[in-house]
């Protein structure tokens, strides 16, 4: 339903949450609090003294700010740092006390109105490995790739902190290489790869389970339930539509078809897509572009397979479209024998 | 810094205005025909650079003699060319030579203190030179400086290398890589404020620990990178376990709760040789923990 869906001036966080994260930050760069609210018409005393809601909009502007700042490129790592399992609430506590990874993600994805508003992680466990990769939620636009770093920094911190070990992830960027990878290879690692055709980060599937040593059984499932209490989750309309193209993409549902599903007007669905950065056509050539790289690379598909399955006539066809919804030639997102690392 | 200057600017400003109401006092003005607009621009335009020079030393330098020095030096020149322009605009009784004498000393007098000051700042900058010597090697950026430990980054590092290895092609070039064990367990245990005045604590201890040829640079978060030009492997082997165990030895304790942190660090060292963004690449892949079987094979 588009009226349970949050956008990107929904008032979603709390004061003291990411807000503060990025205030004290600021401060600590000495970063003058009028230069940081710049532009999200947020006022400094009611955000310092907690009253005010923030929307994912006015987070967005008041990272460009941070960004627009930061001589040295590290403010996205730094932050990243800091951002995961935050002081968020129960949703932090519980992330804590997370049993082992898989829990951690689970909770990343269901509760990522309070842990990521921006960017909307996705899962997907095959062929031996996990792959978390992220999807703009709100129309982030040119602040993609810093949002990206941010992600990709808080899950492996947050990881390493409660496996109390560096989990080997690979990380793939949709981007050229930056002109320095230092802050990439100390952050992250050195099992980088540019010119990805999504951002995700992959790691053996034996990971999920290991038992994490932080952990306090007991703790995690009262918080389990209190999180149930405070009712349900809200997802970005962009992330509901993903879905439920990705539940029928073998045969997805027309603009209409969708807004009918989502309780809405076609206008209505347009003009809030719009509103963050994307539209119908857009969002499907971005699932059907996903799930032909899963396909591709756990499935083995050709391009023959995959035009059947989307239903094009011919492989040529599917050739052409692949090549607009990315940019690049179908091929392998990542590949596994042989690889750089 | 200009609120450090909140008396001597408004000294200058009466005494502009001083010089303003002097001419207006004692002479009569002169018809706009016989106005030299060529004097006016020139000798005006004078006044107002050395005034803008004035603004941005002073806004942009703690106070002391060598600031006060130049400070001076450019309020007389101002003052100076602010008398030769209203010369411009009012006659003078005939006679009055106090004009005369007012444009040519303060102008030279200003001149004269202006180069008084640049000589002592010269000395200045010498011995600021020695101290940032360790940390910018002859070139210098201030836009590649880390905030926090005063130190240039991995670009400056890469810039450097090849400077040296241009320089020298014949001499071995080392660089090390050190990186504090459980850094981000500090900064989630004690606050990133902490963390932050650790990474100064350390830098200042290696820089101790460093020949005067050598460059110390944050290579990014909690990684540091020193350059050492003429050093084959061996040598920068030994330096880098030196640097290990100066930091294992540093008894840090924490700002709020007073309690000590054994620290340690990992090393590794490598001639430069090939293409740098490589190596450094493969350097620091040889910092993190080895991937488990399983991983490697797939």
């Amino acid at each position: 339903m588009l009226a349970d869906c949050y956008s990107r001036d929904t008032p979603l966080l709390p004061a003291m949450h990411q807000p503060a994260l990025l205030s004290s930050l600021a401060a600590r760069r000495d970063m003058a609090s009028d230069m940081l609210l710049r532009g999200t018409g947020l006022d400094a005393l009611a955000l310092s003294e907690g009253r005010a809601a923030v929307s994912p909009a006015q987070l967005l502007a008041m990272l460009a700010n941070l960004a627009k700042q930061d001589g040295q490129r590290d403010v996205a790592f730094e932050l990243g740092q800091q951002w995961l399992p935050g002081h968020y609430g129960t949703i932090s506590l519980a992330l804590l006390q997370a049993p082992n990874l898989a829990e951690a993600l689970s909770l990343l994805i269901t509760h990522q109105d309070q842990l990521c508003p921006l960017l909307g992680p996705r899962l997907q466990v095959e062929g031996g490995e996990l792959l978390l990769y992220w999807t703009d939620s709100v129309g982030v636009a040119a602040l993609m790739p810093f949002l990206v770093e941010l992600h990709m920094t808080a899950v492996s911190a947050l990881c390493r902190w409660l496996a109390d070990e560096p989990l080997p992830w690979r990380y793939c960027f949709n981007r050229t290489p930056p002109r320095n990878l230092a802050q990439h290879q100390v952050h992250l690692g050195s099992h980088l790869q540019f010119g990805c055709q999504l951002d995700a980060m992959v790691l053996d599937s034996q990971w999920l389970h290991q038992p994490w040593p932080r952990s306090n059984p007991a703790a995690y499932a009262m918080l389990k339930q209190q999180l149930l209490r405070q009712g349900r989750p809200q997802y970005s309309l962009v992330q509901v539509l993903y879905d439920r193209l990705h539940a029928q993409i073998g045969n997805p549902p027309t603009l209409e078809e969708a807004a009918t599903l989502l309780a809405t007007s076609p206008a209505t669905l347009k003009r809030h897509l719009a509103k963050h950065g994307t539209h119908f056509q857009a969002l499907l050539d971005l699932v059907r572009t996903h799930e032909s790289l899963r396909l591709m690379q756990y499935h083995g598909y050709g391009q023959e397979e995959l035009a059947q399955y989307f239903g094009f006539h011919d492989a040529r066809n599917f050739r052409r479209s692949f090549k607009r919804w990315t940019g690049m030639a179908a091929s392998l997102p990542f590949s596994l024998a042989g690889a750089p690392w | 810094m200009l609120h450090l200057y909140r008396v001597p600017l408004l000294v200058f400003g009466l005494a502009l205005l001083g010089l303003l109401l002097l001419y207006q006092g004692l002479g009569e003005l002169k018809p706009r025909a016989d106005w030299q607009w060529m004097d006016v621009v020139g000798e005006g335009g004078t006044a107002l650079m050395a005034t803008i020079w004035l603004l941005q030393i002073l806004s942009s330098r703690p106070r002391g003699r060598v600031t006060a020095l130049l400070g001076l030096g450019l309020a007389g020149v101002a003052l100076g060319g602010m008398a030769d322009c209203l010369d411009e605009f009012f006659r003078l009784q005939a006679g009055a030579n106090w004009d005369n004498w007012l444009e040519s000393a303060l102008g030279p007098l200003g001149m004269l203190t202006l180069t008084v000051g640049l000589y002592f700042w010269r000395q200045e900058q010498f011995s600021l030179n020695e101290q940032l010597l360790k940390r910018e090697r002859l070139f210098r950026d201030h836009r590649v400086f880390d905030r926090i430990t005063q130190l240039a980054n991995a670009e400056y590092l890469q810039q450097q290398v090849a400077l040296e290895r241009a320089a020298r092609p014949q001499a071995p070039c080392s660089v090390i890589l050190l990186d504090i064990d459980r850094f981000h367990a500090i900064n989630r245990a004690y606050g990133h404020g902490e963390g932050d005045r650790l990474l100064q604590a350390i830098s200042h201890l290696l820089l101790l620990n460093l020949g005067n040829d050598d460059l110390l640079c944050r290579y990014a978060g909690d990684r540091f990178a020193i350059l050492l030009p003429g050093t084959d492997h061996a040598t920068a082997g030994r330096i880098a376990s030196h640097l290990r165990s100066v930091v294992g030895q540093l008894a840090w304790h924490t700002r709020q709760q007073g309690i000590r942190l054994h620290l340690g660090a990992r090393v590794v060292s490598a001639v430069m040789a090939g293409d740098v963004v490589t190596q450094l690449a493969a350097l620091n892949a040889e910092l993190e923990p080895a991937m488990p079987l399983q991983a490697q094979a797939s």
